[in-house]
């Protein structure tokens, strides 16, 4: 569904995302895993049509720029940004009249009440808390019913009750045939639900791991700190080469 | 101290390296430095004597309003967060650290009067308008001057205010009236002297000459310092300058010995003003830009009218209505066209107005909904066309215009039963420009990425839009005059006119796709 491939974007000198290619298959969940300022957000940006960057992206086989590839994409920013102004339950509907929705209320309503907004439905945007911003954000993004969902950083802010929540719609999501490709630091959050991850180092893919090809008694926490930190001991196979995916980087 | 004198050593000397590594902003810098220069090194030739053609108290009058603006506005945010003199850093670090509050009082403050200056900064720019009052450029630096000392001042009095009300309703009721107390013998006299001359100006006159003004604290003192400096009254100057800066010394010996824990009166304001920066920097431009008052939006209406990229629109029109009564026009632009209703009355001519108001509009410009709408996200993600969503989110803008432009041409020509026509061609000339400046932001979107800091594009900006407008201002002058009289003034407006659209929709066309081949912009905050 999410096809990106070569990926590069440069800031100045700097070299954020290097050659980068990556897929999101429909009904997976495919992590962006790595250190801070390993280049997830650059390549988030890039693969919603945010940056310029060089390679290319398409979604649903349309290039990332397409008004078709917008209509199939959701997306939740690392940093949610409300209208001061709106409502919440305006901000969704501004969201449905942009996309041109029909029949989005029940939606809309549904999704205010699994997160526990719709007593907060009136509440303008600058008069939420950053985690409510967040739900808000996060509803915004599923409306339109995306076929490709891109979350950055989606629990970073959020209370118990919306981390459960948001997990769960993330399973939904996964077990409805949506591609979800999630950036997170937070490991635990995805270890239950992850298909693929891509372990990203200096703006490269240091690793793609397939749950199936995790070693035994090794965990997705495992890889990771042998890759970033360079633990002989964690990685079982983590020297194979690109796996059969094709992305580069080291196979799991 | 130490601590404090290492803090400023070191900030500077880091500051100078990143300049040294950043040469766009050392450009900038350098022209300040040069500006700065330029004006010191003219004040030491009297000989270049400007010639006064409105008398000097006409002066003090603005000045003493622009400080009142700055009166009003220390008021206000004294009473609901304070000032910010603090950065997050200097809570996180300083604050909890054994240097006595005192001296960071001192530190704070003393860090304050350089951005007092900076944002004073833009006064040395106006030597040639204020030429005409006769002031040199001594007086500049001499405004400059009087300015800073009362922005600095009125800082110390915004904290002292909210640590004095912080809480207390009925403070706050008592300084309101405290703060318009001093205006209140001069709002009499010069109502007074209206009621016996029946002439605005007039009464203006006599209010700006008389004591009353001079009664006033930082604003009145500091106008009549500036003026008695310029008109040879070094005595007075003095006295005046001298009672703002005993009145600031007051505040802060008041401050550090009532409360000496002020710890928690800077933390609301700094805070915010951390947020809002922080805000900036994640690209929420939208909330860090929001009017900062605590003023209660009362949710009446709700809805977005408009599909696609229409929604745009409808979004804008639905914050517009709701953030302030006026709809379109916000306050800002209300002030605005108020003030330039003003200004035609005095200058008695619609095209001077109409080219202040086209200076201001290229700095203006960027306070509408749809330049705005490029910080974040949706604009981006919405399916649908680059350009229709370019359209639909300066709608807004456009709409505001045009209201302006009814406003302040139209009040404005009726007063000075002015000629239909040239009414239009005075509010077409003022609209059209808008959009050039539109086009000549998405351009440079375009053609940047984005990817360029913010002080470096407002200078590139800034040429450019004198540079796109140079020949169609060339060619309205030639022809203007090859026609001759008013008919030819008349032409020559339209000539502006039709330029102004031409190059405009040259613009918008070079900018096409705009919303696929630039970053997302982010606002650096140097925080």
């Amino acid at each position: 569904m999410i096809d990106a491939l070569n990926i590069s974007k440069r800031y100045g000198k700097t070299l954020a995302n290097d050659n980068i290619s990556l897929t999101a298959a429909a009904g997976e969940m495919t992590v962006l895993l790595g250190p801070n300022g390993a280049g997830k957000s650059t390549l988030i940006k890039s693969v919603c049509g945010l940056l310029r960057f060089e390679g290319g992206v398409t979604i649903g086989g349309f290039d990332n720029h397409t008004v078709d590839a917008k209509r199939l994409l959701g997306y939740v920013p690392e940093f949610p940004a409300l209208y001061p102004m709106l409502t919440v339950f305006e901000h969704l509907e501004f969201i449905a009249k942009a996309y041109r929705l029909s029949e989005w209320r029940a939606d809309a309503e549904g999704l205010l009440r699994q997160f526990e907004l719709w007593d907060k439905a009136d509440k303008l945007g600058k008069e939420l808390s950053k985690g409510m911003q967040q739900k808000v954000s996060v509803c915004c993004a599923l409306l339109p019913r995306p076929k490709a969902v891109i979350m950055d950083e989606p629990l970073v802010g959020l209370d118990p009750h919306g981390i459960r929540e948001l997990k769960a719609a993330m399973r939904d999501l996964k077990s409805g045939g949506r591609a979800l490709l999630v950036s997170t630091h937070m490991i635990e959050s995805v270890e239950g639900d992850w298909d693929t991850t891509y372990i990203l180092n200096g703006g490269k893919v240091a690793a793609v791991c397939r749950r199936e090809g995790l070693p035994p008694g090794k965990t997705l926490e495992d890889i990771y700190f042998s890759i970033t930190e360079g633990d002989s001991t964690g990685g079982g196979n983590s020297t194979d080469k690109a796996d059969s995916t094709g992305e580069g980087g080291e196979g799991v | 101290m130490t601590a404090l004198f290492y803090i400023v050593r070191k900030s500077v000397k880091n500051s100078l390296k990143e300049l040294l590594r950043k040469p766009g902003k050392l450009a900038l810098y350098l022209l300040a430095l040069a500006v700065i220069a330029g004006v010191i090194v003219m004040s030491f030739f009297p000989s270049l004597r400007a010639s006064a053609s409105a008398p000097l108290f006409w002066f003090t009058g603005i000045l003493f309003l622009y400080i009142v603006l700055f009166v009003v506005l220390a008021v206000v945010k004294g009473m609901s967060g304070g000032d910010a003199i603090f950065e997050m850093s200097d809570v996180n670090l300083l604050f909890v650290s054994p240097v006595d509050p005192r001296r960071i009082l001192v530190y704070g403050v003393a860090r304050m009067a350089k951005s007092a200056f900076f944002a004073g900064f833009f006064i040395l720019f106006q030597a040639n308008s204020l030429a005409n009052f006769g002031i040199r450029y001594g007086g500049v630096l001499l405004t400059l001057a009087g300015f800073v000392l009362s922005v600095v001042v009125l800082l110390i009095l915004s904290l002292l205010i909210y640590s004095a009300t912080n809480g207390r309703p009925g403070r706050k009721r008592l300084v309101k009236l405290l703060a318009a107390l001093p205006f209140l013998p001069l709002a009499v006299f010069a109502a007074a002297s209206y009621l016996q001359t029946r002439d605005v100006l007039a009464a203006a006159e006599a209010a700006i000459q008389s004591p009353f003004l001079t009664f006033i604290p930082v604003a009145g003192w500091t106008a009549a310092g500036v003026s008695a400096f310029l008109s040879g009254a070094t005595g007075a100057g003095l006295l005046y300058f001298g009672a703002n800066l005993l009145l600031g010394i007051g505040l802060i010996v008041y401050l550090l010995f009532s409360n000496p824990d002020y710890y928690e009166d800077v933390l609301v304001a700094t805070e915010t003003a951390y947020e809002k920066k922080r805000a900036l920097s994640e690209g929420n431009l939208s909330a860090a830009t929001a009017p900062a008052s605590g003023r209660r939006v009362r949710v009446k209406g709700t809805g977005i009218p408009f599909y696609g990229a229409a929604a745009l629109f409808g979004k804008h029109a639905r914050e517009n209505f709701r953030e302030n009564r006026f709809g379109f026009l916000t306050l800002p632009s209300a002030l605005i066209a108020a003030g330039a209703i003003l200004l035609t009355l005095f200058v008695r001519e619609l095209w001077l107005a109409m080219q202040i108001l086209m200076w201001m509009q290229i700095f203006l410009i960027g306070t509408g909904r749809g330049l705005k709408e490029t910080y974040s996200h949706y604009i981006y993600m919405i399916p649908e066309t680059s350009f229709r969503k370019i359209l639909w989110s300066n709608m807004e803008i456009v709409a505001r215009t045009l209201l302006e432009s009814a406003l302040i041409f139209g009040i404005s020509g009726a007063l000075l039963k002015s000629d239909a026509v040239y009414i239009l061609v005075c509010a077409a000339a003022y609209t059209l420009f808008s959009l050039l400046l539109l086009g000549v932001n998405y351009v440079f979107m375009r053609f940047t990425g984005a990817d360029i800091s913010a002080g470096l594009l407002l200078f590139i900006y800034c040429i450019a839009v004198l540079l796109v407008m140079a020949p169609g201002v060339v060619l309205a002058v030639v022809i203007g005059s090859a026609v001759g009289g008013d008919i030819g003034f008349l032409t020559g407006l339209l000539v502006l006119c039709g330029w102004e659209l031409a190059a405009g929709l040259v613009c918008f066309a070079l900018s096409g796709g705009v919303l696929h081949h630039c970053d997302m912009p982010v606002f650096r905050t140097n925080k």
